[in-house]
């Protein structure tokens, strides 16, 4: 899975989402992402439920081909 | 008492001790359901983490476990490689995910490294854990 794939996930799951998704470790290490996801869907929810919405739309991905995100999460005010 | 017996026995022994079984390896889900369960309640602060304390097998098992220890050393800590899929199992009943390592204070489920680092940042862990 690329870092597109991931953002696209994401992306369609989450109103106006805008994700962006890179590799921190090594450029070709498909296992480690770090995450940066600005929704207005976050407004009001808590960080945990933030995640969790981050976390439903990658689903099963997560724990199969993905090992681990480093996810921050941001409504459109706090993105600016 | 056929050949399997022993094996059976063992099972039974440990859940009535209530304790770890003598193989870790050989967890069944069941006991790990039933081990997930009891020490979320029996302790304020419960890390899930890939390794120990002493030997943290993955970057953000041993990010959250020093984030959490900056404010706690009564971190309970349990090592979820003994069975991996078991453990991701019996967490997603309490937090709704599955990743590792998750962190629970007093039950509730607040966060993996990610979460817990950006409480420290706001400033907001140590109140988070409770002191």
């Amino acid at each position: 899975m690329d870092e597109d794939a991931v953002a696209e996930l994401i992306e369609e799951a989450l109103p106006e989402a805008q994700a962006t998704v890179t590799t921190p470790r090594d450029p070709d290490d498909d296992k480690h992402y770090a995450v940066r996801v600005v929704s207005p869907v976050f407004e009001g929810e808590s960080l945990v439920d933030q995640h969790q919405l981050v976390h439903d739309a990658l689903g099963d991905h997560l724990t199969r081909d993905i090992h681990a995100i480093e996810l921050t999460t941001l409504t459109p005010a706090e993105a600016e | 008492m056929g050949p399997r017996s022993p094996r059976r026995y063992a099972f039974i022994a440990d859940a009535v001790s209530g304790g770890m079984a003598f193989e870790p390896e050989e967890l069944s889900p069941e006991e790990v359901t039933e081990q997930v369960d009891s020490v979320i309640e029996d302790n304020e602060v419960v890390l899930f983490m890939k390794g120990n304390e002493l030997m943290p097998q993955c970057g953000y098992s041993k990010k959250a476990l020093a984030l959490l220890q900056q404010h706690r050393d009564d971190i309970e800590t349990v090592d979820v490689l003994k069975a991996t899929d078991a453990y991701r199992e019996a967490l997603e009943r309490h937090s709704g995910r599955e990743t590792i390592p998750q962190t629970f204070v007093d039950g509730e489920f607040i966060g993996g490294s990610d979460i817990l680092e950006q409480l420290d940042e706001r400033g907001e862990l140590a109140q988070k854990v409770g002191q």
